[in-house]
This record gives C-alpha cells, sequence and structure tokens, in this order.
C-alpha cells in the first residue's frame, strides 16, 4: 500500500492573551492509499484543527506532516496554497460553490484558476466528475438551481478534479438532510472503492463513521489508543 | 484571461448595484467634465474679450538706460547718456515684418507709430491717443472699420479717424476740420474721415487713428516705428512669440498675459478653484468604488475562502477585484464623458435675449482624456485596498464564517 499520509506529532497551541490552549497533543495519524477514514471527536476535541492542518490551511505548533511523500510543513505561503491546488481536495460542510458559474464551471474551477481559463480537456473532465456523481442532467445549471444535496455532490466533483492524493471531508453531509446525507455518503464510499481515491472525513456523526473503513478517534487532542492518550 | 471572466460574473451577479455604481462614477464624472468646460470657457470668453481690440504680441525698442563706460585713465569717467530729444523707434521694422510674415502662428502684423497728441477746435482742446497705421492695416489688431458710425474709414494724406466719446466732447463729425498738435510741438490741420465706436469707454475718449504717412511728420519719425503690433492665430501661444522675436531680432516682446497680468492671476486662481472641485468629486467617486467592492468582498468571502483552500492564488482574488475597478471605472468614465458632452453641448445652444450664450462653456474642452485615464487608473488605485484584503482573507477562517 502507497502511504498517502504521514503526520507524526503534531502540536498546536493557541494564544488568547496570556492564556495559552492545547488543542493537538502529539498525534499521529496516518493513511495508505484508497483509505476511507472517518476522524470523530465530540466538539472541541481538535478534529477540525487537525484536518486544517493535514488541509494545510493551519500551521501546526510543531510535528511533520507527509503528503504523497512530500513533506509539507514548512512550505511557503505560496507553495502551500500550489500543494492544496495540485494535491489535495476539499468539501466542508457548506458547499460554497460559486454562484454565478455553472455546475460545469465550479467543477472545474480548481484547474481553471492557476491555468487561466477552462480549456476544452477540463471542461470534459468536469463533465465526466458531474455524470459520475450523478449529475449529467445538472451540468449547464447555474449553482443557485441545485438542490443542497446536488450541491455537496457537485462540491465532490470540484474537490476530485485535480485528481488530489487526498480528499479532506468536513463535515460534508453535515447542512443535509437525511435522505440527501445517504447519497452523498454512498457516492463518497463509491468514489473511495472505484477510484481508490482516499479520504479523511472528519464528523462527529456516529452513523457516518460507520460507514467509513477505518475510524480516527481524537480526545482532549489525542488520538484514542496511542501512548500519548494513554499517558 | 479567467480572472476577467470571474470579475464580469460578479459585476453582473446583480445587475442593478452594478449599474448604480456605474451610475455614480459617470456622475461624477460627468460633474468634472462640466466644470472643466466651464473655467475653460470662461478662461476662453475673457480672454477673447481682453485679446480681441489688442495685440497679442507687442514689440518695442529696448528701453535705453544711462551707463558708465569703461575709461582709458582712472582720472576720466566716460557716461553714455540717453537722449531724451530722441524718440525711441524700431529702425528695422520692415526686416522684423518680414520676419514674422514667415511665422504661421502670426496672423497679422501692424506696424504702429504711437503717441500722444492734442485735438484744438475752437476753445476745446482733449487729449488724444494716437495710433498711426497702414491705410491697408487698420483692422489689423481691432476691427476699426466695423466700428465706423459715422463717415468711413479711409485715412487717406491727412485724415483721421476720432473715437465716439471724443468727437461728441470736441463737437465734431465726419468731414469736419481738426487742428491737431503733437507732444513734438508739431501742428497741423486734419479732417475727420471717421467716428468709430468700440464700446470700450477709454477708448472711444481717448483714441484716435491715422496713416502712418500722415504721422511721420507729425511725430518726427520719417523711417521707423514706435511699435510692432502682432495677432495669433492662437493667443495662448503668445510668450512663446514672445519669447522667440526677442531672441531672433532684440526688440522687447511682451506678451499679452503679462500686460493684463490680473487677469492671468484670475485664471489660474479660477482653474485652481476648478482643480479642486475636479479633486473632490474624482475622490468620492474613487471613495464610492472602494466602498462598493469592500462590501462585495466581505459578502463574497465564504466563496473567496473556499477558492483559496482550493488552492486559488492570492494574485488571483486580487485581480479578480482590481479587474471589477477597471471594468467599473472605465464604464462609469465613459458613461459619464459622453453624458458630460451631451450636458455641455445643450448648455452652449442655450443663449441670453441679446444673443450670446447663456453660460461660457466649451464642451471641446471638457479634459475628457483625462477624466478617462483618471477615473480609470483611479477606480484600480481604489479597488486595490479590497483586492488586498479579499487577497489576504484567511480561508478557515472565511469558511467558517
Amino acid at each position: 500500500m502507497t502511504r498517502v499520509l504521514e503526520a507524526r506529532g503534531i502540536c498546536k497551541t493557541f494564544r488568547n492573551g496570556d492564556e495559552l490552549t492545547e488543542v493537538l497533543k502529539y498525534v499521529d495519524v496516518s493513511l495508505d492509499q484508497g483509505e476511507l477514514a472517518a476522524l470523530l471527536g465530540v466538539s472541541g476535541s481538535g478534529k477540525s484543527t487537525l484536518l486544517s492542518i493535514i488541509g494545510l490551511l493551519l500551521q501546526p505548533t510543531s510535528g511533520t506532516i507527509t503528503i504523497g511523500g512530500e513533506r509539507v510543513e514548512g512550505l511557503s505561503e505560496v507553495e502551500r496554497t500550489h500543494f492544496r491546488n495540485q494535491r489535495l481536495g476539499f468539501i466542508f460542510q457548506f458547499h460554497h460553490l460559486l454562484p454565478d458559474f455553472s455546475a460545469t464551471e465550479n467543477v472545474a474551477f480548481p484547474a481553471a484558476a492557476p491555468a487561466g481559463g477552462i480549456t476544452a480537456p477540463m471542461r470534459r473532465r468536469a463533465r465526466e466528475l458531474l455524470d459520475r456523481v450523478g449529475l449529467s442532467d445538472r451540468m449547464d445549471f447555474p449553482a443557485t438551481r441545485l438542490s443542497g444535496g446536488q450541491k455537496q455532490r457537485v462540491a465532490i466533483a470540484r474537490a476530485l478534479m485535480n485528481r488530489p492524493a487526498l480528499v479532506l471531508a468536513d463535515e460534508p453531509t453535515g447542512s443535509l438532510d437525511r435522505v440527501a446525507a445517504e447519497q452523498v455518503l454512498d457516492l463518497m464510499r463509491e468514489v473511495n472503492r472505484e477510484d481508490k481515491a482516499t479520504f479523511l472525513i472528519c464528523t462527529h456523526d456516529e452513523k457516518v463513521a460507520a460507514r467509513c473503513s477505518r475510524r480516527i478517534t481524537l480526545i482532549d487532542g489525542r488520538v484514542e489508543g496511542s501512548p500519548q492518550a494513554a499517558a | 484571461m479567467f480572472a476577467f471572466t470571474v470579475a464580469r460574473r460578479y459585476l453582473f451577479s446583480n445587475p442593478s448595484q452594478t449599474a448604480l455604481l456605474i451610475f455614480g462614477v459617470a456622475l461624477g464624472v460627468t460633474a468634472f467634465v462640466f466644470i472643466t468646460a466651464l473655467i475653460q470657457g470662461l478662461a476662453i470668453r475673457l480672454t477673447d474679450d481682453v485679446t480681441a481690440s489688442s495685440a497679442h504680441v507687442s514689440l518695442e525698442p529696448v528701453t535705453r538706460v544711462a551707463r558708465v563706460l569703461e575709461s582709458p585713465d582712472a582720472d576720466t569717467e566716460a557716461v553714455a547718456l540717453v537722449s531724451t530729444f530722441q524718440r525711441r523707434q524700431i529702425r528695422t521694422w520692415s526686416s522684423t515684418v518680414a520676419l514674422l510674415r514667415n511665422q504661421a502662428s502670426v496672423s497679422a502684423i501692424s506696424p504702429q507709430i504711437t503717441g500722444s497728441a492734442f485735438l484744438v477746435k475752437g476753445e476745446a482742446v482733449a487729449p488724444v491717443s494716437v495710433t498711426a497705421v497702414a491705410p491697408d492695416g487698420l483692422d489689423a489688431i481691432s476691427p476699426v472699420s466695423t466700428q465706423i458710425i459715422d463717415g468711413d474709414a479711409s485715412l487717406g494724406a491727412d485724415g483721421i479717424l476720432l473715437g465716439a466719446r471724443l468727437a461728441q466732447d470736441l463737437g465734431l463729425s465726419a468731414g469736419q476740420p481738426v487742428l491737431f498738435r503733437t507732444d513734438r510741438g508739431v501742428d497741423r490741420l486734419l479732417t475727420v474721415r471717421g467716428v468709430f465706436r468700440s464700446g470700450v469707454q477709454s477708448v472711444d475718449e481717448r483714441v484716435a487713428y491715422l496713416s502712418l504717412q500722415t504721422a511721420r511728420p507729425l511725430f518726427l519719425l520719417p523711417e521707423g516705428v514706435t511699435n510692432i503690433e502682432i495677432k495669433l492665430v492662437n493667443p495662448a501661444g503668445a510668450r512663446d512669440v514672445a519669447a522667440f522675436v526677442r531672441d531672433a531680432t532684440g526688440l522687447r516682446a511682451t506678451p499679452w498675459q503679462e500686460r493684463n497680468a490680473n487677469l492671468s492671476g484670475a485664471l489660474a486662481a479660477q482653474a485652481q478653484s476648478g482643480t479642486l472641485i475636479q479633486v473632490f468629486s474624482l475622490v468620492s467617486v474613487l471613495i464610492g468604488i472602494a466602498s462598493a467592492l469592500s462590501l462585495s468582498a466581505n459578502r463574497r468571502s465564504g466563496e473567496i475562502g473556499i477558492m483559496r483552500a482550493f488552492g486559488t492564488s492570492r494574485r488571483f482574488i486580487a485581480t479578480v477585484f482590481i479587474l471589477q475597478g477597471l471594468i467599473i471605472g472605465l464604464a462609469g468614465a465613459t458613461v459619464g464623458c459622453l453624458t458630460g458632452y451631451g450636458l455641455c453641448s445643450w448648455l452652449a445652444t442655450l443663449t441670453k435675449p441679446d444673443g450670446t450664450m447663456a453660460l461660457p462653456i466649451a464642451p471641446g474642452q471638457g479634459g475628457y482624456l483625462t477624466v478617462l485615464v483618471l477615473t480609470t487608473l483611479g477606480a484600480v488605485a481604489a479597488s486595490v485596498i479590497p483586492a488586498r484584503s479579499a487577497a489576504r482573507l484567511d480561508p478557515l477562517e472565511a469558511i467558517q464564517q
């Protein structure tokens, strides 16, 4: 198995005036290609912070992160932006689609922005992805005319546009009704199974975690079952 | 350019707000154009009024001053005195006139003899300011022949033209004789050929015209002239022409602006006031653009955050907002220029009951290119602050909002 993510000794401390809050305490996480892992924890356990650090949206206080064989914790802002674009995919609780663009344009956006425009191959790939997520009849719809579940499926397609090494999902079903949430979860499982895409899904929902192949639980800033947690 | 596509979509996503923004810019630009055209029009009218009946450049001999000469020995002091008897004159006026005729910027040349004299009619004596011109050059500087109200404009050998008020004070009319006495003590009986009314009181009560031929023996100037008056195609270029003639001939050349320093000062002050108004109207436009784009950046922070999260560069985000500023500025300035030109053109057609323009406005002088460039560049500059704040949004914070 190819190791996609290797995070070692991740610590994160926030400063609020003179007060220091340790959110993550020597967290180790690793994922192999094709894993569908749930990152569980109660509110305040540090799971969103860990996801943001792995997603290069937040710098760790200490620790090392290797994604797709590349050490990333010391990258500059520009390098992290480029890395996110090329190697990571994001799915958030709120899809944040660009309302002034069609479903196809939204999916193609991560590839189009650095390239300076949507090329024919990009459009083709975006349409393939939309077809993959079951939206072949909504390709040219403006984002504003899609339902909540459809928007989240577009967000999944967008996350896959640049063939990322790792897809990070933060409460991807949190804003959806039960039926739509089931469909989105099924879709992620299908993409994981068929495309061997690696997913790390941050959730507090046991039902979501039950559909994943692996569980990583954070308790008070430590990974459950780790030596640090036992200490 | 994909950033341009995004900027365009952002602007078209709320057409009424964008239209309002462009309308605001256009309004400011229209105000700029109106003020500029009005100030320029006023300056043109005042300049025309002042220069219509006078020369744009006056050439005179240089003022001679007494000076100490180099002495052959220490006991002797040599001084060059200036004769007060000898009249200052331009002896080489023919060559100067020939030089001026070759200048495209010169529209008319009038070599003149000017001086002071008295007109005596019976017991009445009146001081006059005499201008002697070539008979065919009577209208070169001032359109005297069109102002004749009695007699005609033919000067002839012994003819004189008098201002209306002067003729009235002396009880003279066309065809009557009058005794002319110069400041050189020479008397001659002249015939009033015509009476003119310029509308300028100081001219109508003091000025008289003679021919050069008549004036030469009267002012003891058999060859030279006292001054050469020049009209230009473009009065604004008088300083340059004066400098050229001064260098070429050594004569004292005075542009009309120097002779009317008060007017020049007033025009400069007016231009400064106008500039202040123009700056304020542009600044208010730019503040409007900056505010609108800041609101837009704030409203779209979620989208910007997600774009940043999936690896869109800060430069791309900033470019989107700067392009929005550019589009708004260019569109607003274009609409404002067209509206301003239309408004000024309409105002220029309005007349008073006497047929003159109601507003001295010059629609062609609205500073269109200036305001177009300034507004567009200013709009780009105004969009830099919202662009920077949008580009610097922390994606995590923006998404969580």
